[in-house]
């Protein structure tokens, strides 16, 4: 075998120089493979692309209304994101954020209903409920971590557990009237909670009242800079750094090995269960089944496309967002399963993870 | 509570244990061989649809089977490839796949059969072994299964008996402890690996049919509802033993059996409940609260020279 | 014989010219010419060749890093030469695979085992040598008789993970012997061993060239292959710098080739790779204390240690060290020095026991605990232990005390960059700039960063050493000695543990031995009785208290 000299061609050098050209090689890559694989499954479900396409474009940001709406799905997957790549920094891999959420949505009901918080001033009627849901997501959360330290459980099977059992959970909260399912009228009605009351809504953006976003929006952008800085430049980001790369060597170093795992995991659970709070509290105003639907993956798959970067988990989060919304009108309008971009998510992910291999910086080994 | 009553609920136990058992004997072989497939919902989602249309088209529930099972092969084969050959991270694909395979069986079934469709779809055979079947009150509800259930017994112990007894369960247990030492003995780590992961594929097919056209001859979008993961709680239950693996399934089939049963004799417990209860004990025995778990050593970690 | 004398600067070595005066010319079982080897940036071998022919032992001499195993692997086909060729018999050989080279009949014997602990040593054994249905009886019966054979002693049907490190070993040589091969490789099959393992291991290389098979040694201590070795290469940073067919005879100018340059340096490495006496001391330097300060500083007092399994590690451990000397704990590895470093770092709860610093308990402290109490420790195992090697090269200077740059939460990384140059410039660590990373450090640097970092601990009263040299070059080796008496001369005590002898009889003022977790005796280097000395630590190295 002839030893390789620099006389190579140009792209190849660039793919073998430059960690960033294989990142956005391998990013583009997988893009172009789900959209290709969408119009082909748009056509092959015997739609006209353009209708699709159109429907698509109408439901992303087709009115401010739909520009609004697209954002608030974005603000739960930049929650659940950052709070994934928080985790992550440790290696630690947050799969709970759909049941995260549920806790949270699940809290956050309760008390808005039930808390006596509706006459609290200040703001405080929807603050409190949205704090409880934080707690709750963060309980969720440590209780996983706990687990790792005491028992060396993998977090990933138990926050997945958890998942199920939150879901299970509130299906069995908004199915039981001792619960918090609204007195039923009769037979027919789905199971739900009552609306919660105007107070604990949160307040509309008072100078965009017509796309209806919400005061989630500042709130997202603050924590998720201040995931951002916690990262970068405190030292619980080098904890979290260090016990991810060697933890034994963290522990001979004298760092608090239980309280940075757990403590991890607690915070990317507080971030779901705020989440939950925002869906709520923002858009539904009453808990149903099925609260979560996917939103909890969905702001998985967003922490892995950023690649431990906040800046990507936001513009991920976008995506998802426009993408979501896009999808559910191509459903209503133009007839397109929305299962469509469940098919190009798992793509994104196949791809992303497959190209891993050119993806880790060169020398870092296992 | 009587003898009937008992041996409804143990029959029905065994129903609702049978995917859990076929995936699992699958994939507590893939794991033993060091590659973690959390895919195998989506496998066996996959399997469950291919069976159910494979029986449609053909107007045989064998055949659609066979078709079930065999149709996986390119999923299990895509696992393969990115666990084993381009090393990538075991969770994230399997999870990648399991997202997949759902939004692809959603559409598939939407195409085929429309929204709600009454379509007939031919389910598998019922069968008892002879003698056990006729037991006077007993004898009907336990053993009266699905053909498939038997043909899964059979399955597991032909593996058990490999794992135990042939040069095959040999490597295939030293490839998921000391990849190395496999490697340096002349064998391929790939191949065995690969060979694993397959094998996982074809059985979690073969509990998604038994699903779809074992259980309910019908198709429904999502249907495992995190069987896959449930299996895989019941390896980690079974702390990696066959034996054990196979005693856990049951335990959450019995779980699942309850939400049937205790109705019946007035005892009323939210159906939610008794659905989260295996995942609850799989949490349980995932915290380490019932023994020491000793994984294989190389689980989840690619071998590279 | 054949050497080149490798002069001043490093890899002025000269391409040894050199001719078998064997009598009448023989086909070598194995020929490689031209063998170069990269890893990225790193050149492992450059134009290597090498002549291996049946019935001999053939010894591959260099120090750590040499290019020794990669050879190794290159002939095994682990690794694939980036040039060069090989002829197995005069036919060309090109490995892609240890199957291929398994097929061609070569085996070998790495030096991190590769078994599978929870089965019995027959499973291990029978991996990829038997097909279908297994009769394990019938294999159990073969496997007897065979081991009866080549004198060695191993129960088939005895649990891997029960054996020790010696019998762990032999099934590793077992399972390479059943092959018949024609050639095996043994790589560093030494360093793990007891002197009267290291005997039978030898005794089983003569009965496997007596049988016609080729051996090829690698080693990087001398003292044992003077009894065997038919032929010797000596290779030196990937170079060939001289052979020999008459190696015990060749003895000290195969160890001058080895060594990269004359000075002090030279002496205490010729001390480490002859085994030989070596006049102590102009090299060592006494204490400057005219007796070692009355404070003790580290007091251990009936230490024990029991594994996971129950087996006990360290048994009742009793020694003092005190400030201003330097204690050593000499043993083959594996005897429980390991443990005992682990609990003194605070990373293992001791069974029973207690040990003291400056005349605190810090029995159950935890590793920060310790380090408050001045404890500093260089483990054993440095990437595992002693440092994050993804992390920079700052961050790694002040992994144990970030809490002193941290204000309000937040890292004061200039402050941090602007200390780690300084202690760069003290310790002298070479690196492109504070802020690469710390894999990217050759093993000296690294080793030179920990200790700068445990060096400099506020209020050092303890240095825990545990094998600091190993795995580092000669110059390397020399500086860790210089910073380990620089801080006993400043009062810190420090305690040694080493398995290189030689490096402990030159630098230690006391010197313990340990065998199967106990202390067998203590010894005061003194350089008129060097060789009795030695004799008696060999005797309690290998567990006789005579």
């Amino acid at each position: 075998m002839t030893p390789t000299t620099s006389s190579s061609s140009f792209p190849r050098a660039a793919w073998r120089g430059s960690r960033r050209v294989r990142t956005a090689a391998v990013l583009g890559g997988a893009a172009l493979v789900a959209i290709a694989a969408a119009l082909a499954l748009i056509a092959i479900v015997h739609v006209p692309l353009g209708d699709a396409l159109a429907a698509f474009a109408d439901g992303a940001w087709g009115s401010p209304y739909a520009i609004g709406a697209s954002i608030n799905r974005s603000l739960v997957f930049a929650l659940v994101g950052s709070g994934f790549v928080l985790a992550n920094r440790a290696q630690l891999t947050n799969v709970g954020g759909e049941g995260q959420i549920a806790m949270g949505g699940i809290v956050a009901t309760a008390v808005s209903l039930y808390g006596h918080v509706a006459h609290l001033p200040f703001g405080l009627a929807f603050i409190v409920p949205m704090l409880a849901a934080a707690l709750a997501g963060a309980a969720w959360g440590a209780l996983p971590g706990w687990l790792k330290v005491r028992a060396g459980t993998n977090e990933v099977i138990s926050t997945l557990l958890l998942t199920f059992i939150a879901v299970w959970f509130l299906y069995w909260c908004v199915q039981s009237e001792a619960l918090l399912r609204q007195p039923m009228s009769n037979a027919a009605t789905l199971p739900e909670s009552l609306e919660i009351p105007d107070s604990t809504k949160l307040p509309l953006l008072a100078s965009a009242i017509s796309t209806g976003l919400h005061i989630g929006l500042p709130i997202t952008l603050v924590l998720c800079v201040a995931v951002a800085l916690v990262l970068t430049y405190s030292r619980f980001g080098m904890h979290l750094r260090a016990v991810g790369l060697n933890a034994l060597a963290a522990r001979r170093a004298g760092m608090p090995i239980t309280s940075t795992i757990v403590g991890a995991l607690a915070l990317a659970g507080a971030l779901g269960g705020l989440a939950g709070a925002l869906m709520l509290q923002g858009e539904q105003y009453s808990l149903k089944a099925g609260f979560s639907s996917g939103y909890g993956f969905d702001g998985l798959v967003v922490g892995l496309l950023a690649r431990s970067s906040i800046t990507g988990v936001c513009a991920a989060a976008l995506l998802f967002g426009f993408m979501r919304s896009g999808g559910i009108n191509m459903e209503m309008v133009a007839s397109v399963p929305s299962a469509l971009v469940l098919v190009a998510q798992g793509i994104v992910i196949v791809a992303l993870a497959g190209g891993s291999l050119w993806l880790e910086p060169k020398g870092a080994r296992s | 509570m009587n003898a009937e009553f008992a041996a409804v609920f143990v029959g029905s136990s065994i129903r609702f244990a049978a995917p859990l058992m076929l995936a699992s004997t699958g994939e507590l072989i893939s794991e033993r061989a060091g590659v973690l497939n959390m895919s195998v919902e989506g496998m066996m989602l996959s399997g469950a649809f291919l069976g159910a249309a494979g029986a449609w088209a053909t107007g045989n529930a064998a055949l659609g089977l066979a078709i079930g099972m065999l149709g996986v092969l390119p999923i299990a084969l895509l696992q393969a490839f990115l666990s084993v050959t381009l090393r990538a991270n075991q969770i994230v694909t399997g999870i990648g796949i399991n997202i997949l395979a759902l939004g692809a069986t959603t559409l598939a079934y939407r195409e085929l059969f429309g929204e709600r469709s009454s379509a007939v779809i031919p389910g598998l055979a019922r069968w008892s072994p002879p003698g056990l079947g006729a037991i006077p009150v007993i004898g009907e509800p336990v053993f009266h299964q699905v053909w498939l259930v038997y043909l899964g017994v059979a399955i597991l112990l032909a593996t058990s008996l490999v794992m135990r007894r042939t040069a095959l369960g040999v490597a295939l247990h030293a490839v998921g402890a000391a990849p190395r030492s496999v490697d340096q003995s002349g064998l391929s780590v790939t191949r065995l690996r690969y060979g694993a992961v397959l094998f996982s594929g074809v059985m979690s097919g073969a509990a998604g049919c038994f699903i779809s056209i074992g259980d309910i001859h019908t198709f429904t979008e999502g249907m495992t509802s995190g069987a896959g993961y449930l299996a895989i709680a019941a390896i980690i239950f079974g702390n990696w033993k066959i034996g054990r693996t196979v005693g856990a399934c049951l335990l959450f089939g019995a779980a699942s059996a309850l939400q049937f049963q205790l109705p019946l004799i007035g005892v009323h417990v939210p159906t939610a409940l008794l659905v989260m209860l295996p995942y609850l004990l799989a949490l349980i025995a995932v915290a380490g609260l019932i023994g020491r778990q000793t994984a294989p050593l190389a689980l989840t970690q690619p071998f590279r020279r | 014989m054949d050497a080149t004398s490798a002069s001043a600067g490093a890899a002025a070595a000269v391409k040894a010219d050199a001719p078998m005066t064997d009598g009448k010319p023989r086909t070598a079982v194995l020929r490689m010419e031209g063998i170069v080897k990269r890893f990225g940036a790193f050149q492992a071998l450059s134009d290597v060749s090498l002549e291996l022919f049946a019935g001999e032992v053939h010894c591959l001499l260099g120090e750590n890093g040499a290019g020794k195993s990669t050879l190794c692997n290159v002939m095994f086909g682990v690794h694939q030469p980036d040039a060069g060729s090989m002829w197995l018999d005069g036919a060309p050989y090109e490995p892609h695979s240890p199957r291929d080279a398994l097929t061609h009949g070569i085996a070998m014997v790495h030096q991190h085992f590769s078994l599978v602990e929870d089965v019995s040593v027959l499973d291990n054994l029978l991996l990829g040598q038997v097909r279908g249905w297994l009769d394990r009886k019938r294999e159990a019966q073969r496997v007897r008789a065979l081991v009866a054979e080549l004198g060695l002693a191993l129960d088939p049907d005895a649990r891997v993970a029960e054996l020790s490190v010696g019998e762990k070993q032999r099934v590793e040589i077992v399972k390479c012997l059943i092959r018949e091969p024609r050639l095996l490789v043994l790589d560093e099959p030494t360093a793990v061993l007891l002197p009267a393992e290291i005997d039978a291991l030898l005794d089983t290389c003569a009965r496997v060239v007596a049988r016609g098979c080729a051996v090829v040694l690698v080693t990087h201590k001398l003292a044992e292959i003077r009894r065997i070795a038919n032929r010797a290469t000596v290779l030196q940073s990937g170079r060939v710098v001289a052979r020999s067919s008459t190696p015990s005879a060749d003895v000290d100018a195969l160890v001058r080739a080895m060594i990269q340059r004359p000075g002090n340096a030279e002496q205490e490495a010729v001390s480490t790779t002859t085994a030989t006496a070596t006049p102590r001391s102009t090299t060592r330097s006494a204490s400057p204390y005219a007796r070692p300060l009355a404070d003790e500083a580290l007091q251990i007092d009936g230490l024990t240690v029991r594994d996971a399994d129950g087996v006990t590690r360290l048994e009742d451990c009793t020694l003092v060290v005190n400030r201003g000397e330097i204690v050593g704990i000499a043993g083959v590895e594996g005897n429980g020095q390991s443990e005992l470093g682990a609990v003194l770092a605070g990373m293992q709860k001791a069974s029973a026991g207690r040990f003291f610093v400056q005349g605190a308990d810090c029995t159950q402290a935890a590793p920060q605990t310790l380090t408050k109490a001045g404890v500093g420790v260089v483990p054993e195992d440095r990437h595992a232990v002693g440092c994050v090697p993804d992390m920079s090269l700052t961050e790694n200077l002040f992994l144990n005390r970030l809490d002193d740059y941290a204000r309000h939460g937040f890292m004061q990384r200039r402050a941090m960059r602007r200390d780690a140059r300084a202690l760069m410039q003290r310790f002298d660590v070479r690196a492109a700039s504070p802020d690469v990373a710390f894999r990217g450090l050759s093993g000296g640097n690294q080793q030179k960063a920990v200790l700068a970092r445990e060096l400099t601990l506020d209020g050092l009263a303890v240095l825990i050493a545990a094998q600091p040299t190993r795995g580092l070059d000669v110059g390397a080796v020399a500086a860790v000695y210089d910073h380990i008496r620089a801080a006993r001369d400043e009062g810190v005590g420090v305690l040694l543990i080493s398995s290189e002898l030689d490096e402990l009889m030159a630098v230690a003022d006391r010197v313990l031995v340990m065998y199967r977790g106990r202390i067998m005796g203590t010894c005061v280097p003194d350089a008129s009785q060097l060789n009795l000395q030695r004799e008696r630590i060999g005797a309690w190295m290998a567990g006789q208290t005579a």
